[in-house]
Parts: C-alpha cells; sequence; structure tokens
C-alpha cells in the first residue's frame, strides 16, 4: 500500500487522498468476512461443541442433560474400545508393512523405464480414479469364496481362502484392497522427486564406482527423504482415521475384527445414537492425533522450503 | 524425460549380466503391476456384459461367453441415475462457486490487501487443519441439525467454504503472482473486487481447475457423509449406488456391474482428458501437505 502512493502520486491528486483507516482497509476486511464467518460456523463451532457435548448426555427431543464425566468413564469401562484401538493400530501397521514401500518401488523402477512410462504411470493411477463406491463392489466378487482370487489359489493348489468373512484375514484384505487404489497417487509425487535429481550425480557416482545399489541408497533415497517422511506422516495420519471401507466392506466386522476407532465413533453415534459418548471419543482422539498433525506441519513446512 | 540419456543404471552397467537380468525382472514387475491395476478394471467391465449364470460360475471367465447388452438398459431403469447425477452435479457447482467465492477472495485478501492482523487472521484459518476431521464428524453432524441444514443442498455448499488446505494453496499462488501488475491495476483506479474477478481470477484459472479437480472427486466420491446429511430423493450419485445397488439384496450381478460400470467410466475418461492438470495438483498436495 505504501508503494501505491508513492507510485499514483505522478499520475493523479486523487489517489494520494487522505483516506480513513476504515475505508482504506475496507475491502481486505470485505473479502475476508465471509470465510471467517464460514469457518467459525462449520468448523470452529462443531469442534468446541464437541469437547461440549462430551460432557452431555445428547437427546434430540428431551433436549441435552449435564453428566459430568460420565461419557469418559463409560468409554474406560467398555471393552469394545480397547478393541477399536488394537484394531486401529494393526491397520496402521498393515498399511504401512503392505502399502507403503508399493508406490517407492514403483516409482523407482517407472523411473527407470525406457519406454512405455507414461502407460505405466496411467495405469498405476487409474485406480485412484474408479470412485470408491465401485471399488467396493468390485473388490466384494474378486474376494468371493467362488470369485477369481480362489479360482487362481485353486489353479495353483492353494486352499481357498475366505478374505472376507475370515477373522485373520478381513483386515489384511481391506489393507490390500486400499494399497491397491491409492498407492498410485503417491506414486506419482515419488516419482516427480526422482525425475528432478540431476543426472549428473549418478554419472559421478558411477565414475566412483558405485554400483546401481549403492546409486540408489546413497542418491535415489536421500534425495526423496523429505517425500517418504511427508507421506508417512500423512499415511499415519489418514490411517488412524480410516473407517469407510471398514464400514462398506464389512460393517465392523466379523466379530468386531476389522472395528477401528473412527467406525466406532460412528457407530456409537448413529447405531446406538449415543451422542455425547461419540464426541467424547472423537476429543480423546484428537489429543492423540493432534501431537501428530503437528510434527506433519513441521515437516511439510521443512519440505515446502527445501523444494 | 526422452532428452535424459541415462537413470540410475547407465548402458554400461547393462552390459553386467547381473544387472541386466535385475532390469529384465524389474520390467516384469512393472509389467505385473500395471496388469492387475487394468485386470479388476477390465472385470467390472465386462461382468457388466455377462448373462448373470456366467458372472457366479466358477472359476470365471475373463471375457463374456455372450454378450448381454441389454444388461445397462435393466441397469438405467433400475436406478434413476439422472436424479442422482443431478444431485451430484448441483453440489459440485454449488462447492466450486463457494470455494471461488469465499476461499477465493479470503485468499486474495490475506495475499494482496493490507489490513491489520492479517497474520491473526490467518493462522485463524490455518489452525483448522491440525484438527482430523473424523474427531469432530458426530458434533458436525448436530451442527448441521441444529442450523436447520438437514436435507438441503447448503448442507454441502457452505461448509465448502470451510477448508484451509484450498486457501493455503490459493494464498500460495496468489503470493507469486507479480506485485506490479497489481499496482499497474489500482493505478488506473480499478476497485479491488475489479482487481480480483479481472486480474488475479483469470491469472490463477489453472490452480482453479486443479481446485475443481479435487472437488469434482470429493463429490463424485463421498458416499458415507452424504448419507447421514441427505435423505433419499436428495443422495448424490455415490450414495444412491451404495445405498441401492451394493447394499442391495436382490439383484443380479451382471446388472449390478453394469450400472458400476457407468459411473466408473466419467471419472476415467476425465482424468485421461485432464491428466496434466490432476498430477499438478497432486503435486501440490504432496509438497505443501
Amino acid at each position: 500500500m505504501n508503494q501505491t502512493t508513492a507510485v499514483a502520486s505522478p499520475l493523479g491528486a486523487e489517489a494520494t487522498k487522505p483516506r480513513s483507516r476504515w475505508t482504506k482497509h475496507f475491502w481486505g476486511y470485505a473479502f475476508v468476512l465471509p470465510a471467517v464467518a464460514i469457518f467459525l460456523l462449520f468448523l470452529w463451532l462443531p469442534i468446541v461443541k464437541g469437547i461440549v457435548f462430551s460432557f452431555y448426555h445428547i437427546d434430540f427431543v428431551k433436549g441435552n442433560t449435564y453428566v459430568g464425566l460420565d461419557n469418559y468413564k463409560l468409554i474406560f469401562k467398555d471393552p469394545d474400545v480397547g478393541t477399536a484401538v488394537k484394531n486401529t493400530l494393526y491397520y496402521m501397521f498393515l498399511c504401512i508393512v503392505i502399502g507403503f514401500w508399493v508406490p517407492i518401488l514403483f516409482a523407482i523402477s517407472i523411473s527407470e523405464l525406457r519406454r512405455f512410462q507414461g502407460f505405466a504411470r496411467i495405469a498405476a493411477y487409474l485406480p485412484y480414479v474408479v470412485p470408491v463406491v465401485v471399488l467396493y463392489g468390485l473388490w466384494r466378487w474378486l474376494y468371493d469364496p467362488v470369485g477369481p482370487f480362489n479360482a487362481a489359489l485353486e489353479k495353483v493348489g492353494i486352499t481357498p481362502i475366505n478374505f472376507m468373512t475370515d477373522k485373520s484375514w478381513s483386515m489384511i484384505s481391506i489393507v490390500i484392497m486400499e494399497t491397491w487404489q491409492q498407492f498410485g497417487s503417491a506414486m506419482l509425487i515419488y516419482l516427480a522427486a526422482i525425475l528432478s535429481i540431476p543426472r549428473d550425480w549418478y554419472e559421478a557416482a558411477e565414475i566412483d564406482g558405485a554400483g546401481v545399489w549403492r546409486r540408489i541408497w546413497h542418491i535415489t533415497l536421500p534425495a526423496i527423504r523429505n517425500q517418504i517422511g511427508l507421506l508417512l506422516l500423512l499415511q499415519l495420519i489418514g490411517t488412524s482415521q480410516g473407517y469407510q471401507s471398514q464400514l462398506a466392506m464389512l460393517d465392523g466386522g466379523p466379530n468386531n475384527a476389522t472395528l477401528t476407532y473412527a467406525l466406532y465413533i460412528v457407530k456409537y453415534a448413529f447405531n446406538s445414537f449415543n451422542y455425547g459418548v461419540a464426541s467424547a471419543l472423537g476429543v480423546l482422539m484428537f489429543l492423540v492425533l493432534g501431537v501428530l498433525a503437528v510434527i506433519q506441519h513441521r515437516l511439510s513446512t521443512r519440505g515446502g522450503n527445501a523444494a | 524425460m526422452k532428452s535424459t540419456e541415462r537413470g540410475i543404471v547407465s548402458s554400461y552397467d547393462m552390459k553386467k549380466p547381473l544387472n541386466k537380468t535385475v532390469y529384465v525382472l524389474m520390467c516384469i514387475v512393472v509389467a505385473v503391476m500395471c496388469v492387475s491395476m487394468l485386470y479388476p478394471i477390465a472385470t467390472a467391465l465386462f461382468n457388466g456384459l455377462k448373462a448373470n449364470v456366467e458372472v457366479n460360475s466358477f472359476p470365471p471367465h475373463f471375457l463374456p461367453q455372450e454378450w448381454h447388452f441389454d444388461n445397462y438398459k435393466k441397469g438405467w431403469s433400475f436406478i434413476d441415475l439422472p436424479l442422482y447425477l443431478r444431485n451430484t452435479l448441483l453440489i459440485f457447482v454449488g462447492n466450486m462457486v463457494v470455494t471461488v467465492v469465499v476461499i477465493g477472495f479470503a485468499a486474495f485478501s490475506l495475499s494482496r490487501l493490507d489490513w491489520p492482523y492479517r497474520k491473526a487472521v490467518y493462522y485463524f484459518f490455518l489452525a483448522t487443519l491440525f484438527i482430523p476431521p473424523t474427531t469432530y464428524i458426530i458434533p458436525n453432524f448436530i451442527n448441521l441439525r441444529d442450523l436447520h441444514l438437514m436435507n438441503t443442498f447448503w448442507a454441502f455448499w457452505l461448509p465448502a467454504g470451510a477448508n484451509a488446505f484450498y486457501l493455503l494453496l490459493l494464498k500460495s499462488f496468489f503470493d507469486g503472482i507479480n506485485q506490479e501488475l497489481f499496482e499497474a491495476f489500482r493505478v488506473d483506479g480499478a476497485s479491488e473486487p475489479r482487481v480480483f474477478w479481472q486480474l488475479a481470477f483469470p491469472l490463477s484459472v489453472p490452480i482453479f481447475a486443479t481446485l475443481a479437480i479435487f472437488v469434482f472427486a470429493t463429490s463424485w466420491n463421498d458416499w458415507f457423509w452424504p448419507s447421514m446429511v441427505m435423505g433419499g430423493e436428495h443422495y448424490p450419485l455415490a450414495t444412491a449406488i451404495k445405498k441401492f445397488v451394493i447394499d442391495a439384496r436382490r439383484l443380479d450381478l451382471n446388472i449390478r456391474f453394469a450400472i458400476l460400470t457407468m459411473i466408473m467410466i466419467p471419472p476415467i475418461v476425465i482424468f485421461l482428458i485432464f491428466q496434466r492438470f490432476i498430477v499438478r495438483g497432486l503435486h501440490l498436495g504432496g509438497v505443501k501437505g
């Protein structure tokens, strides 16, 4: 704004007329006001309400009643909460073991392709474009006891697996399905980072006698270190809140084997209509995840400056 | 990519037999990956063209033995797709308008206008990024109920303006526009709204296009939240498919797959056309988190 007056004065005297503080900043406030109102009403208000509701029994008909810490006491007595926490940690663990390395591996492999690189990239990303509801319908059929996967297993002589109804398989099946759908987007981020590594570095390393593996280990992986850290945290934040696939595919079953914490929140609210306990579960989850989110922001601002 | 002569592996490395074997293996793995990505999508397509008996036969065939194109006609009459498509598009267009007007103006103000306490307001927006949405999903639902927005499209349109991530993307884009362009406009006596509509907005079309893809993907994909907030008539496509097709007890599998194919094809086509924007958007999303 200071520059405005400096530039404007030779052109027109009107622009330099002293204006009151209010008119000077009028548009600044006017532009930001709707967003402030909407953020207040649809983000901050629910967030605060969540904390308040966690001390209340919510009843849409008779009105809310203050119950003190009863909701929290109920949570710590409920054995299913423990199951849900365990399942969530197991789900996060599986997503890393089954899913996290896949995009890194394929990003490096695809970056080395001399031909069909564009095709491989599109093929890897395509499942991400398939709507999730289609995904559920499709994979229920693929995982069917008499579906294509079991047909393939039978051909190689392995006894059929009940991917969905076997307790020890259900969570793994969901993670495989989600990895199939989602690894392409992470792969593209890694690929972009790998392709921006100067080729001379590899040349220099090769002249110094470093083999292919050592080049990957000492040049490629360190160069995408920021992306690896960031995506790992984003994945942890995302999977710690995961519930939609578990809900849509198995409704938390068989025998609570895919009941995640977030799914339990949803079930408390929309199956038991106990919104107070559901809010309290949300508050507890926030306390744990808030720490993760702060770390993520630290890393992402660092990554952004480096890029 | 064509100009680079080497990647990690050079032509010299390829002369060693071990490296060559590993490289060939790697190509096979990538090929297997491509097939396993495309195979399920193709099965959805072909299952929608089979006779119902054939979809249920074991072991399953990949290609249909007889082609039943009338499955699509049956699927079309089973569910009122145009109605739900209209709802999805209404949600998308409304969300996009709110994104441009509310978030666009706010980002412009934060980036290009000078006023007191700007930094504080910026953090007021930014802080919402640290609160995972699942933790307040229930109070959010009750809040919409208290505001009497249930079963109206406003329940989607208004909260669409509360997205700190989009605000951040737009702000950093506006930050990158040359300051002198703005000064030139203001010197000519343009008011701030005109500066936004005639300068900032046209220059930011690429970033708005990227946002449009995000917003489209959300409105096309999201099924759970709408199923809570909306009732039958107002369901968007994804929710309607989940409730009436995926959860349907009495619906032949081949018809089911025909319907799934019909709603799978549009986003795939859009992706193939707008690939470049989408890839850029992803990159932004990844770096700025």
